[in-house]
């Protein structure tokens, strides 16, 4: 065998195994998918968005109860997490002046959007349901605001540096005070990379579940308060789907499918927002 | 030892035994630095890369400050005053003295709102003064026919040329007194350079401008005196058709026959 036989035959071997594994991974991808959309479609119904839940047995139950109170905490996190987040990353990029307590800062988040959101969940129920003597909405909210906050921040941070110094310079040149240079120029620049940075939090967070079974726990009615425990997609699936009655499990699937598609939307959202400013390029 | 010329005109800056460290560096940059600037003329800076010409030209807008520590010292006179004093008031500072970059620099913006917003910046709010204001400064640009029907459309869409005139109509919009091209051609093909460069000279008439370039020729045809500066140091500063011609340092002359650099 030649030399250039060899190199040739080798070549089609790591690229037939290359697709083969690409295939598995898109195939095990589809399969979640195609069973999630088949049961879920086949789950859902008017009366799910309309009626609460009921007992095992009652053909109309629904999860209304889970959707409001999925609204109620992912959007409470989101009024906390997203101006927290981007402020703290317009921080480190314009204010900290490359500082080690900067340098720190970014290392913590790092290890933070690495941490078992379970772990965050722990010290929640620590800090605030422990104390407080039961779960609560707000108990989740701050579960899910912790979580959120290093993607945020870190996106902050890495897309407001991509915006060239020079364009600050030039609005420093023209008189600008900081404040204007940060806000008119230097976040307009970085505009879809953040937008993305926030979908992406926002998309993280609502897919949660472990850290909402220590602290927002759930609720199979209706619920508003805050201060009480609320009912949640995540942890209502995990509930119903586990249970040995089969009008649960199906409302199961229809959480599974309803959350999903949801999360789908918030990625494909972000993705187009960051294509669209490299195209602009 | 180096010799500079004396100007007897009005002046726009003066500089006074200038001298400006980086932060983090014991050598300064600029060392011992004087010379004048003439009102309404155009002053080039020239010299071999790092030594000093752009570090000078952004002190004149104290450009420096934007990063801690820098230090600077002596004196940069402009209207009466001593603009190196910590009581400057640097906004007020950069609407009088604009700069204008290397690279364009527009803003992530409408064309509209680039060229507005320093005066959006002085508080003109008024939508017919600012559009009379814009429509002057790009036709002093000499952009106008090219972008006036599509005033709305974004800044980066425009090419390198058209970017560096609208940052030019953008600076010269707030009316400064001083403007300073920091190699405002050194990104760009040769035919929107010609055309920047004959904007310069035309901005003669109301602004004082120094620019600093690393294209002899460039100074040559642009400017009315040059300044050679080496290692921090100015070394000649005279009248642009007598450096060219007859310097009267050898370093300059060394310079521009191009025996080093």
């Amino acid at each position: 065998m030649t030399h250039t036989q060899k190199r040739i035959i080798i070549n089609e071997i790591v690229m037939a195994l290359s697709t083969l594994s690409a295939l598995i991974g898109m195939g095990f991808l589809f399969w979640i998918l195609s069973v999630l959309i088949i049961n879920g479609i086949d789950a859902l119904s008017m009366s799910i968005f309309l009626n609460e839940g009921a007992p095992p047995g009652n053909s109309d139950g629904g999860l209304k109860h889970a959707l409001i109170g999925q609204l109620y905490l992912v959007g409470y996190a989101s009024f906390f997490g997203i101006p927290l987040g981007v402020l703290a990353g317009t921080y480190l990029s314009e204010y900290s002046q490359k500082s080690k307590v900067a340098e720190i800062i970014r290392d913590i988040s790092d290890i933070m959007m690495s941490a078992p959101s379970i772990v965050i969940g722990a010290f929640v129920y620590a800090i605030v349901v422990a104390p407080s003597g039961h779960f609560s909405g707000w108990a989740g909210t701050i579960a899910l605001s912790i979580i959120m906050l290093p993607i945020i921040l870190r996106t902050t941070d890495d897309m407001l540096q991509l915006v060239p110094s020079t364009l600050r310079e030039a609005a420093f040149a023209l008189g600008a005070p900081k404040y204007k240079v940060i806000i008119q120029v230097v976040y307009r620049g970085a505009k879809a990379g953040i937008l993305t940075g926030i979908l992406l939090g926002v998309a993280r967070v609502a897919g949660e579940t472990a850290p909402l079974l220590f602290t927002s726990f759930n609720d199979n009615f209706l619920n508003t308060d805050m201060s009480q425990p609320m009912a949640s997609l995540t942890v209502t699936m995990y509930n119903y789907a586990t249970s040995p009655y089969e009008d649960w499990q199906q409302l199961g699937w229809a959480a599974a499918f309803i959350l999903s598609m949801f999360i789908l939307t918030l990625n494909i959202l972000g993705r187009l927002f960051l294509l669209k400013k490299r195209g602009k390029r | 030892m180096a010799t500079i010329i004396e100007i007897n005109k009005e002046k726009a800056l003066e500089v006074k035994n200038f001298e400006f460290t980086y932060a983090g560096v014991d050598t300064p940059s600029v060392k011992k630095l004087s010379m004048p600037v003439a009102k309404h003329n155009i002053t080039a800076l020239i010299g071999p890369s790092g030594c000093g010409k752009t570090t000078l030209l952004r002190s004149f807008n104290r450009m420096h400050d934007l990063y801690p520590n820098n230090k600077y010292n002596g004196e940069i006179i402009f209207k009466d005053r001593n603009i190196l004093t910590s009581k400057e008031d640097l906004i007020k500072l950069r609407i009088q003295i604009g700069m204008i970059f290397q690279k364009p620099t527009a803003f992530p913006m409408s064309i509209f709102d680039n060229v507005a917003y320093g005066l959006k910046l002085q508080g003109i709010k008024n939508r017919t003064e600012l559009s009379g204001r814009v429509e002057k400064a790009l036709k002093d640009a000499a952009i106008w026919n090219e972008v006036k029907d599509r005033l709305k459309h974004d800044a980066n869409g425009l090419s390198g040329g058209q970017q560096q005139r609208l940052c030019i109509a953008r600076a010269v919009a707030v009316e400064p007194e001083v403007l300073l091209f920091d190699e405002p051609t050194s990104a760009l093909d040769p035919i929107s350079t010609a055309g920047i460069e004959e904007l310069i000279v035309e901005l003669r008439e109301r602004v004082s401008i120094i620019i600093v370039t690393h294209n002899m020729q460039q100074a040559a045809r642009v400017s009315d005196y040059t300044g050679f500066m080496y290692l921090g140091e100015l070394i000649e500063l005279g009248k642009t058709e007598d450096m060219f011609v007859t310097p009267k340092e050898r370093l300059t002359e060394e310079y521009i026959t191009g025996k080093f650099g």
